[in-house]
């Protein structure tokens, strides 16, 4: 088992990803984890996105967070431990899944609140502009519906105007929780709105890890160069509930449909074996 | 030390001697912390009219942000996660609204879920103004009830420069308001004397009598300087200026109500649900048999002129028949 995720290919990654949220999903079944938020299906992005990064880069995410925060290279041991709500969890246990971070692997800030993780997200990008004065960039996840969010809008808009290193990677699942895209999303793609704002965006398939990961480079490069916000927008798929607990407008015809675009499909499970055990022998100790 | 007078681009109708002194305060600390960044819509043109020895020495830490208050209040969070001291300058008391989320539900709670990181620094400026239905409310109160803020409303200059300096040399969140309507022609000259920093939650005591004090009055903001002009010096009442009203001084209240068994709470916000009723319950609880009686703002919108405003928040009449019927 190797003891960084740098060490992982991109589907080990992705697989890793997978069996501890599977896991986790146990856990709340059974009442022993609380009704956490899972990114089944849109495992490619956080991947294929954070592996372009540099160690020193910085990612801020929503409340969907697990999967980025793996991807980011937070060992699992403090994650898990944190989104049990354990006292030796990376942040005491007081933050959850939806509120942590860890600053040692540039994993800086996800909340709860949609939008709130873009105008946050632009003020570290502003710090690290300014303030330290690096090259690094800041990678902010966010979902589809925040764009109807005016905390996004502000976000964005500050980036432009401060012409700030971030590059925002949109995750449009087409939901906002357990509402459709009609409802909230006037355009057809989420990056048309980035028009408005002077911002260059690619579009890729969110589920093609390959695909993410190489559009990913080109973009963080572009941002790291010019030192200017842009947007990789990813259209993907959320195979799961909207969080555990709650019932999914979807029928199973549809999601049935949805997983043929799984981006772990055909992924044996034998090359999930090393992971679970692994991932068991943490979750043993807190439960 | 005497407060530096500012250079003045053009002449200022408006009352500025505790603005003068909050500027005072963030200059100094400016010149010894290089965190220290000043955030808010027109802040360059705010910081150039109102405080131009800061524009002059500190030119590059003073940024200037869209008209986005609640984005703006995040982006300052974003900044203090790599060590940027913000004080973010959110102008009218009443665009809090604007940003309550940023402010209630991002800022107030960042230092809790990171206990074991080191604890941001962010200070949000506010001033109370008259104005009308949306500039010249008091949300004051409003911010008590989060946990994670400190709520700071200075009265003289020279607790002003004192607060603001604690403010940015203490980790946490503070709301710090800057009420414009205390008249700089009524502060005495040793309330304009700059001190040193001044920690939150200890409460001003003016003892004008002895050791049996008629009543004990608490206030806070422009009604300390209302209610000290009306009151003189003659009186035989304790005086307690809040400072903060989160923490809020319970020592000092509790004390001089042993002392006086009467209480009366004068407040600029509205009296319901108010700092006031906070006040009035838990010296309730804590001494029965105290008198206590409450003077506020009435629970009505803010009419567009400053006289029609003044009419809102206690009178003169009011705090006199107050202070003499028990």
């Amino acid at each position: 088992m190797p003891s960084t995720i740098g060490e992982l290919t991109l589907t080990e990654r992705m697989l890793l990803i997978r069996a501890v949220e599977d896991k986790l999903q146990e856990l709340c079944l059974d009442g022993l984890a609380g009704d956490l938020h899972f990114s089944k299906g849109q495992e490619a992005i956080s991947v294929g996105v954070c592996a372009a990064l540099r160690e020193t880069d910085y990612v801020v995410t929503h409340h969907r967070s697990i999967a980025h925060a793996i991807a980011k290279g937070v060992p699992l041991e403090p994650l898990l431990a944190e989104v049990l709500g354990k006292s030796n969890g990376m942040n005491g246990g007081l933050a959850g899944e939806m509120h942590m971070s860890y600053p040692a692997r540039r994993f800086m800030f996800c909340w709860q609140l949609v939008g709130t993780c873009v105008p946050v997200a632009a003020g570290l990008a502003w710090a690290v502009k300014n303030y330290l004065k690096t090259d690094d960039v800041v990678v902010c996840f966010h979902g589809d519906a925040a764009t109807a969010n005016a905390q996004w809008h502000e976000g964005v808009n500050l980036a432009a105007v401060q012409k700030l290193p971030l590059l925002l990677v949109c995750e449009n699942n087409h939901l906002a929780g357990n509402v459709r895209e009609e409802h909230y999303q006037p355009v057809a793609n989420v990056r048309k709105r980035m028009l408005g704002y002077g911002l260059t965006s690619f579009m890729v398939d969110g589920n093609n890890v390959v695909e993410v990961h190489e559009w990913a480079k080109e973009a963080i490069d572009l941002v790291r160069r010019e030192r200017r916000p842009v947007m990789l927008e990813c259209n993907t798929t959320r195979l799961g509930r909207h969080k555990q607990g709650q019932g999914d407008l979807r029928g199973k015809d549809e999601i049935a449909e949805l997983a043929l675009r799984d981006p772990l499909r055909g992924a044996s499970v034998e090359d999930r074996l090393p992971f679970e055990s692994q991932i068991d022998a943490i979750i043993g100790r807190y439960t | 030390m005497q407060l530096l007078e500012q250079p003045r681009p053009v002449p200022f109708q408006r009352n500025h001697k505790i603005r003068d002194a909050i500027s005072f305060a963030i200059y100094q600390m400016m010149e010894r912390d290089p965190s220290i960044h000043l955030f808010g819509e027109g802040c360059g043109v705010k910081v150039h009219y109102d405080a131009p020895n800061i524009e002059r020495d500190f030119s590059d830490r003073v940024h200037t942000l869209p008209i986005s208050e609640d984005g703006n209040v995040n982006f300052a969070v974003g900044a203090s996660l790599l060590g940027v001291k913000p004080v973010v300058d959110i102008i009218t008391a009443d665009f809090l609204y604007r940003a309550m989320d940023s402010i209630c539900n991002t800022a107030a709670k960042l230092n809790f879920v990171r206990p074991d990181q080191p604890p941001s620094t962010i200070v949000i400026r506010a001033e109370f103004l008259t104005g009308g239905p949306t500039t010249g409310q008091r949300p004051e109160a409003l911010f008590c009830h989060i946990p994670g803020l400190d709520v700071v409303i200075p009265s003289t200059p020279r607790d002003a420069h004192g607060l603001m300096r604690n403010a940015l040399e203490t980790p946490g969140v503070t709301l710090f308001f800057e009420d414009r309507e205390i008249r700089d022609d009524l502060l005495k000259e040793t309330d304009c004397r700059i001190g040193g920093r001044l920690a939150v939650g200890y409460a001003l005591e003016r003892r004008n009598g002895n050791d049996k004090p008629d009543c004990t009055v608490v206030t806070y903001g422009l009604m300390r300087q209302v209610t000290e002009e009306v009151l003189g010096s003659t009186l035989n009442i304790d005086l307690i200026d809040l400072r903060s009203i989160y923490p809020i001084d319970w020592m000092a209240i509790r004390g001089s109500v042993r002392r006086s068994g009467k209480l009366l709470v004068i407040e600029p916000d509205v009296q319901y649900g108010g700092v006031g009723a906070e006040i009035a319950a838990t010296i309730a609880e804590g001494q029965p048999g105290v008198r206590i009686k409450r003077l506020g703002g009435r629970r009505a919108t803010i009419p567009a002129t400053a006289d029609q405003h003044r009419r809102m928040i206690p009178s003169v009449e009011e705090i006199v028949h107050a202070v003499n019927n028990w």
